[in-house]
């Protein structure tokens, strides 16, 4: 009797996620399986023969070395642009903080375009640089340049918060004590910035290594050249090759999963870090 | 962790860098990809070895070839272009990336191969489709290409109206009607030829009309979703090299042109031929029995070459007549 009530308490309790799952199996988890179905369809060896050719190898060494530079750069150029707006007063600071937020919102596809026509033969700076025999678009900077874009959003949204609950006495502290701008940075705000950069980077990472709609516009699309892992994706699934496409898909889906399960581990250690220094 | 950066970064470690290969930069139409990467150039890569004891590599990229001419005016480092319509040359050369017609100075006036337009339908052919006619029946789902991306639309268009002017006791009026026809059953654009032909592999559609080469192809590979409809009267289409001499730094210049001379030898043109296009060589065609016959097949210089018929075929009578008529 007694145990009968604990497994339907059990029941019960499981019964929200066992939704969940139902309604999310067509929605996300089927179309993900489907990707591991196809890539393993011809057996483990022609996943791994398709993994081991010259250009998915260029591939995924291309999009990790990008996503990697993406992250750096970002996290630098995020974290600045994140204690900017969050510690100093100027006139338009919130509207520059919308847009700098824009990224995510704009049509990938548009950042393409409008780079092509900011930095191409026809454009402002393309016009400025040819004379110097330097045509950024479709070469690797190219890519940069339009990851470096969709992604900086990301570094704003885990940084700037942190910033603005961290409070001000310590930083004042430190002033009072007669430590210079730089070193109150060092050593009082940075630490406190530590989990929130690591989350960003990561959320960076993540982005750079699977976006497209830019990439495809900007880099030209040339195979051990420019070619990142998703426009490999797609060209093979353009021609036929589905099990060549989501071999490589596989193995997008499986770092970022890592990726995110790190992200996850780092939030969970930060935020308990937070909690007892709060006590 | 750092098994997987020393991975990454290996090929640029200075260790690795000494033994860069020379490369070729090449963007050619979507359907040429695997006969190129596969046959082509390996065989080329083969001869130059044997020849100069240099290994060469090859850059390459593949897409519509609207989308790729798109590409090269807005400043892809390609050297060289295979290009599917002339067409998109002559928007090149419009474009300012080449000076003047360079590739009527190649070999065939730069034609590398040709391959007729032809009616892909389900095995069986349940439809009862015996030619171009046959697609305008109600009830027919046809995957045609988009002439705004893809070189192989173009041919298509030129096509299905050449051959309906061309059949006998036919109408002053008939090709503009068997456009309609046709274009009132399209159901989905595809961006280009290969895309078509996975869209069409994919289980999508009744009728396909594409080139014979993609539908050879397919059926050497195996593919059993297919049945190749010859009609009596279809146009081949012909596909152009262009040099992009401002890419060609003058160390490159002889690797190109060696590359270039080495796709109308007869070797590269055996090659083609195996993978399912007609060589402008005529007496290379015989060797594959995969060829159907064509009773009427004519060119795009009976319609006084691309320049005319895009404006008068794909422009005044596709574009301003016939699918404003087919507006709801």
């Amino acid at each position: 009797m007694n145990q009968d009530k604990v497994f339907n308490r059990k029941i019960s309790s499981m019964l929200p996620a066992g939704f969940l799952v139902l309604v999310l199996l067509p929605l996300l988890l089927l179309p993900l399986a489907s990707v591991f179905i196809y890539a393993l369809r011809g057996g483990l060896g022609n996943f791994g023969a398709s993994l081991i050719t010259a250009d998915v190898l260029f591939a995924l060494r291309f999009s990790l070395i990008i996503a990697f530079a993406t992250a750096v750069i970002n996290a630098l150029l995020g974290t600045y642009a994140a204690y900017v707006l969050s510690k100093t007063r100027f006139p338009g600071r919130e509207q520059l903080g919308i847009v700098l937020n824009l990224p995510v919102a704009i049509p990938n596809v548009v950042v393409g375009t409008s780079l092509l026509l900011l930095w191409g033969p026809i454009g402002l700076f393309g016009q400025m640089l040819e004379p110097l025999g330097i045509q950024p678009m479709f070469t690797p900077a190219a890519v940069l340049l339009a990851h470096i874009f969709v992604t900086f959003p990301y570094m704003l949204g885990t940084v700037k918060p942190v910033l603005d609950d961290l409070e001000t006495t310590y930083e004042e502290a430190a002033y009072t004590m007669g430590a210079s701008r730089w070193q109150t940075f060092l050593h009082i705000v940075f630490p406190a910035l530590k989990g929130g950069l690591l989350t960003g980077s990561l959320l960076t990472f993540a982005h750079s290594l699977g976006e497209f709609g830019a990439t495809v516009m900007v880099s030209g699309n040339l195979r051990l050249r420019t070619q990142t892992a998703p426009l490999y994706i797609f060209s093979q699934f353009e021609s036929g090759n589905i099990q060549a496409a989501n071999s490589v898909a596989a193995v997008l889906a499986i770092l970022s999963f890592i990726l995110f399960s790190l992200i996850l581990f780092l939030a969970a250690r930060t935020g308990k870090k937070g909690a007892q220094r709060g006590k | 962790m750092l098994a997987l950066v020393l991975w990454t970064i290996w090929p640029w470690l200075p260790s690795q860098r000494s033994n860069r290969p020379r490369t070729i930069v090449l963007y050619g139409f979507s359907i040429l990809e695997p006969v190129i990467t596969r046959g082509i150039f390996p065989a080329f890569q083969k001869k130059w070895m044997a020849e100069t004891g240099q290994s060469v590599e090859l850059i390459s990229s593949f897409g519509g070839s609207g989308t790729v001419t798109n590409q090269l005016i807005m400043g892809v480092p390609a050297e060289i272009a295979i290009l599917s319509t002339e067409l998109d040359a002559q928007r090149l050369k419009k474009a300012g990336v080449i000076r003047t017609e360079t590739w009527k100075e190649l070999p065939h006036k730069g034609v590398i191969n040709r391959t007729p337009f032809i009616i892909q339908v389900r095995p069986g052919n349940p439809k009862k489709i015996h030619d171009f006619s046959g697609l305008i029946q109600p009830g027919v789902r046809i995957v045609h290409t988009d002439p705004l991306t893809s070189g192989a639309a173009n041919w298509a268009i030129v096509a299905e109206y050449g051959a309906a002017v061309r059949q006998p006791g036919s109408g002053p009026d008939a090709g503009r009607s068997m456009l309609r026809g046709i274009w009132r059953n399209v159901v989905v654009q595809a961006g280009s030829g290969r895309a078509a032909r996975t869209q069409f592999d994919s289980g999508f559609g009744d009728a396909l009309i594409t080139y014979e080469q993609d539908a050879i192809w397919s059926l050497s590979r195996g593919s059993s979703r297919l049945e190749i409809v010859y009609p009596r009267s279809t146009i081949l289409s012909e596909h152009t090299v262009v040099v992009i001499d401002s890419h060609v730094s003058g160390k490159e210049e002889k690797l190109i042109k060696a590359f270039v001379d080495f796709l109308w030898s007869e070797e590269a043109q055996r090659i083609f031929v195996e993978s399912g296009f007609r060589s402008v060589d005529e007496r290379l065609n015989s060797s594959n029995p995969r060829f159907g016959h064509i009773h009427d097949p004519f060119f795009i210089d009976d319609f006084g070459g691309w320049q005319k018929a895009k404006l008068s075929i794909i422009d005044d009578i596709w574009r301003n007549r016939v699918l404003k008529e087919l507006k709801p």
